[in-house]
């Protein structure tokens, strides 16, 4: 939803070595130096270094690098305001280059499930802070604080997609529709307060939304993780409801792939329950909307994201949300419905025939 | 078509077969595969090609006569468009050309995709289309007659299937050897091809059913290819070409396309941006962005659909209901229920989702009602969830608790299996409807009843969700509106530990409970704090709490000061944000500007009052509860007014503090004013217990009522 236009559209064009200006690799190079002097052994390998763009690189190609940052970020004191790595995330994103912000953006995930879930145990947590305020106050200037709205569309007007009924329309006039607020207008904040808390960070994830196309698998992989923790639920016992508030046959036949599939997933279960407002959840859901249907298919993330679908629907029970049990179901049902084999019928398959003819 | 009844007889099923292709049909001569198979499988294709032309008569005179002798002239017009070139050498071309796209398909069949792809590079398509394109535009004018043009329509046509059906099979084959960005291109380059053969379309009747399947096949997955190549940006292009241009694809195959762009504009994290200006009509809508342009296709989709135009397809309606839910547009969903034909949903499913949509946009009457039909015991009384909407709903309204009590058993009950975790899930609702049951029960004895089951039902929730903040801030409230306020501080503090401090009632709770145990000082801290930590548009029920708490330390003057900027802040709320804030969340914690006023007239008048103007107190008082009827501080202080000013002014005193006492009954003052009216009329033992009761209740009377936090 973000107004921002950085030019990360095309995920593999700026992978395979835009040209990027002499102060952008002066920048990348300052960042990468400082990152290698948190790291142990404090060193990047060369092949980092001297790739064209060693920002790109780092998010695209070196697990093992993102795997020891993650890995930091999760030791317990992480957050606290003097971290190096908290600093060098802050600083990395305020540097302002584009690369270098959403190779801080690939950690939010980690950043945004551990802050959440460690406020309640009173750790220090103003590094963290520090960052997603930067995320924050990023969306914040490139929206200009304005508030995102959708006129939801109503088909008595005719669009570009179909024609009225009504031969004579109304004038197209934007008061009929319903206007809906998707983010409501952002005020600067200088200090996490904790009634801000939740609305800080689903900022923060709304700009991650804006760029998952960008975003490395484990990254994503992370995120549902966390989602699992903060819904405090386990999820397990969904797979067999009849969801009740749907009609498709929600039966899923294949019970033991299924817990073959939890088996590998619940070590990946990060957090602790936290409340889940609505300015919160929703930008949770769209992105695991993204991970599960998103056009880069995956199996260990489509798993991963119903797994945490799952979760967020008992949680979303527990509740009796009523937006997030609809939300959280059509999300399980649509999970189900892309596992079922009649629905992935190839109709740009030409028909095999036995006589082929001109 | 009578060319297609000669050679290109459409393909036929041959019965009891192993599955792989047998036979070549070309101009009424059939073959074999196995001849031209081994060839192929030699890696010959020069030889594989000679002998197909040879067993199926691809030559010359066999081309032309291949086709029907009606459309002889339309043969010869080709040869004529590709001047330059001798006749022989284009139809040879031609017949190259037929040969290959048998091979191809022959190959692509049997799964020899490199080998498909090795032959389909034979074929040059802007040659093709050099030759199979309209003549520029002096000779496509209208001079020659209009039977002629179809003709050539026709026959162009049919040559044009065979190459454009070859180069899609070759995008078809590059798709399945993992090279999508180049079959996304050969397949671009297929609509390309029809685009710039057909300038000025076909005219519907005419059009050959075999070009009409390979262009609504290509259509249909260049998007599909550019999106799985991760060339968003192209798949968004393709998606408004297939969809905004006229391929007289079929509904169908519409339908598809249609919903598989709104589930990348909803779920591909990439924004598209409104179509181009070019596709836009004057005066119609226009999409803003993808949650825009994707709720729009997935209504006229659902449109389709009642129209009977294409099939029932469950997931468009889930795909609505998710991107609906997250713009907090329930509205539109349950009317977009509501217009789906019966029969597709099953109707107590519709009901309740039907519930879920009102309730989601705070018409908890109508859920309730609809719930009421699928709870009955002729369709679903045992549906979980129905039943913990309903509890959940009645717990909301101290007249429906009683019926939601019902719910909630019901729904503890039903809480088995795979559901047991819904069982503190219900006991908790029962829990919260017996505590407002409570409020309006008819007797002390009743009351209390409730209460203690109420606190029975809670305690057990919380043994099955020990870690459910919202579970124990109920307690804290049911505690302490029983007066168990050391309980009640405990479970204060462990929401605010719990929640860190993130929800705003929870720091409300704990300074009233403070105030109830008279620790003025402490309260009016963690009010403070609490401001701290809310952004200033929340801050309004925190000051209404600051200045009440300022009264009560009787600093009238420092309290109308907090009102004051409490009033400001509203207004300028007001101001500032419109009806669009409406949508926000902090709607619930807001304070309204009759909020404040209702506040500041009882302070005015206790001014008025202390400055001996009884009149114009009474009528602040009046004035007052004209906004809102229920309000217990008025009622007492007119109450506590009418008792001095006039003996035959005690009974209204009397009734109207007996209402206030049956809206609060803990309320201390009105239990201390009907104790001086008893006292006034003489009956000092009605006098003597009101007064024992206000005492009682002085020491734990918080400044603010605990039923206003839930």
């Amino acid at each position: 939803m973000s107004e921002d236009n950085s030019p990360v559209a095309s995920p593999t064009a700026r992978d395979d070595g835009e040209t990027i200006t002499a102060e952008s690799q002066a920048k990348i190079r300052t960042a990468m130096e400082s990152l290698s002097s948190i790291l142990t052994p404090p060193t990047l390998p060369p092949s980092l270094l001297s790739s064209p763009n060693p920002a790109a690189s780092l998010l695209h190609h070196h697990r093992d690098i993102s795997c020891q940052i993650s890995a930091l970020l999760r030791q317990p004191e992480s957050g606290a305001g003097d971290n190096n790595l908290c600093r060098w995330l802050y600083d990395t994103f305020q540097s302002s280059q584009p690369d270098l912000q959403l190779v801080v953006l690939r950690f939010l995930p980690t950043i945004a499930g551990l802050y959440l879930s460690r406020v309640a145990l009173r750790k220090p947590l103003a590094g963290f802070e520090a960052v997603l305020l930067a995320l924050y106050a990023h969306e914040t200037t490139s929206r200009s604080g304005q508030a995102v709205t959708v006129s939801v569309p109503d088909l008595s007007h005719p669009s570009v997609y179909h024609e009225a009924k009504d031969p004579n329309p109304t004038k197209n006039n934007a008061t009929d529709l319903n206007l809906a607020v998707i983010s409501p207008s952002l005020e600067p904040h200088g200090t996490v307060r904790s009634t801000r808390r939740a609305r800080i960070v689903g900022v923060a994830l709304e700009l991650y939304y804006s760029k998952i196309s960008v975003m490395p698998l484990e990254s994503k992989l992370e995120f549902c993780g966390f989602c699992r923790g903060w819904s405090g639920q386990h999820g397990d016992f969904i797979m067999y409801l009849q969801d009740s508030t749907t009609t498709a046959t929600n039966s899923i036949n294949n019970n033991e792939k299924q817990e073959d599939i939890n088996s590998n997933i619940n070590n990946d279960k990060e957090g602790s329950r936290i409340p889940l407002p609505w300015e919160l959840l929703q930008p949770v859901l769209r992105i695991l909307g993204n991970c599960l249907l998103g056009p880069k298919q995956d199996k260990q993330l489509f798993d991963a994201a119903s797994a945490a679908c799952r979760c967020l629907y008992a949680r979303s029970l527990h509740d009796m949300d009523p937006k997030a049990i609809l939300a959280t179901g059509s999300l399980l049902t649509l999970s189900k419905m892309a596992l079922d084999p009649k629905n992935r019928i190839d109709y740009t398959e030409i028909t095999m025939s036995n006589v082929i003819s001109i | 078509m009578a060319s297609e009844d000669g050679s290109a007889s459409q393909e036929v099923e041959n019965e009891g077969d192993n599955g792989g292709v047998r036979e070549l049909h070309a101009n009424g001569n059939t073959m074999k595969t196995a001849e031209v198979e081994a060839k192929l499988d030699e890696g010959n294709i020069q030889e594989a090609e000679s002998s197909l032309r040879e067993g199926l008569s691809l030559n010359y005179e066999d081309c032309l006569s291949g086709v029907d002798r009606s459309l002889e002239m339309g043969v010869v017009k080709i040869c004529k468009i590709a001047n330059g070139h001798a006749n022989g050498q284009i139809v040879c071309d031609d017949c190259t050309m037929e040969a290959r796209a048998l091979l191809g398909r022959l190959e692509y069949q049997r799964g020899n995709l490199e080998a498909a792809l090795r032959v389909f590079d034979g074929i040059d398509l802007q040659a093709a289309i050099l030759r199979l394109q309209p003549p520029s535009s002096e000779s496509t004018s209208s001079k020659k007659g209009r039977p002629r043009s179809d003709s050539v329509t026709s026959a162009s046509q049919h040559a044009a299937s065979l190459v454009l059906e070859a180069i899609y099979l070759k995008a078809k084959s590059l798709q399945k050897l993992g090279k999508l960005k180049d079959a996304a291109e050969e397949c671009k380059s297929v609509l390309d091809a029809v685009e710039k053969i057909f300038q000025q379309g076909i005219p519907d009747v005419q059009v050959d059913s075999r070009l009409q399947v390979t262009v609504s096949q290509a259509v249909e997955l260049l998007p599909e290819l550019w999106k799985k190549a991760g060339c968003y940006s192209e798949a968004i292009t393709a998606y408004r070409r297939a969809l905004l241009s006229q391929w007289n694809l079929s509904n169908e195959c519409c339908a598809r396309i249609q919903k598989e762009f709104a589930v990348f504009l909803l779920h591909g994290g990439v924004e598209a941006g409104p179509p181009s200006l070019a596709a836009q009509v004057d005066g119609s809508y226009v999409p803003k962005n993808n949650l825009e342009e994707a709720v729009l296709l997935l209504m006229i989709l659902i449109r389709k659909f009642n129209l009977g135009k294409i099939k029932w397809d469950p997931s468009v309606m889930e795909h609505l209901k998710f991107a609906l839910s997250l713009c907090g547009q329930t509205s539109v969903l349950s009317k977009q229920l509501e217009e789906i034909m019966p029969g597709v949903f099953h109707r107590i499913d519709r009901w309740n989702t039907l519930a879920l949509c009102c309730s989601g946009m705070g018409q908890n009457k109508a859920a309730l009602n609809v719930l009421r039909k699928s709870l009955h015991k002729h369709e679903r009384p045992d549906n979980i969830l129905a039943l913990l909407l309903a509890a959940k709903i009645c717990s909301e309204d101290s007249y429906l608790a009683e019926e939601g009590v019902g719910y909630a058993q019901r729904a503890i009950n039903n809480a088995t299996g795979n559901d047991e975790h819904l069982k503190g899930v219900g006991m908790r609702l029962l829990g919260l409807c017996l505590g407002k049951q409570a409020t309006v029960s008819s007797s002390d004895f009743e009351r209390s009843r409730l209460q203690s089951e109420a606190l029975k039902s809670l305690d057990g929730a919380i043994a099955c969700e020990q870690n459910n903040p919202d579970l124990i801030f109920e307690l804290g409230v049911l505690h302490a509106e029983q007066r168990n306020l050391n309980a009640a501080l405990r479970y204060a503090k462990r929401f605010i530990d719990a929640t860190g401090g993130s929800i705003l009632k929870g720091w409300r709770l704990l300074a009233l409970v403070l105030s109830a145990q008279q620790r003025f000082s402490e309260a009016e801290v963690v009010i403070d704090a609490a401001l701290d930590e809310t952004a200033k548009w929340e801050q309004g029920p925190l000051l209404r709490l600051k200045a009440k708490l300022k009264t009560f330390q009787s600093r009238p003057m420092d309290s109308i000061e907090t009102y004051r900027y409490l009033l400001a802040l509203v207004q300028a709320q007001k101001k500032t944000f419109g009806s669009v804030r409406s949508v926000s969340k902090a709607e619930d914690d807001r304070v309204g500007e009759y909020d404040v006023c209702e506040h500041i007239m009882p302070l005015k008048c206790v001014m008025h009052q202390g400055q001996g103007q009884v009149q114009e107190a009474i009528c602040d008082y009046v004035n007052a509860l004209l906004l809102d009827a229920t309000l217990v501080p008025c009622k007492i202080l007119i109450g506590s007014v009418l008792s001095r000013v006039d003996k035959n002014a005690l009974p209204i005193a009397r009734s109207i503090l007996s209402d206030a006492l049956r809206i609060e009954p803990t309320n201390r003052k009105a239990w201390y004013y009907l104790g001086i009216i008893h006292r006034h009329d003489g009956r000092m033992v009605d006098a003597a217990d009101c007064f024992q009761a206000a005492s009682m209740l002085e020491e734990s009377d918080p400044i603010e009522s605990f039923s206003s936090l839930l």
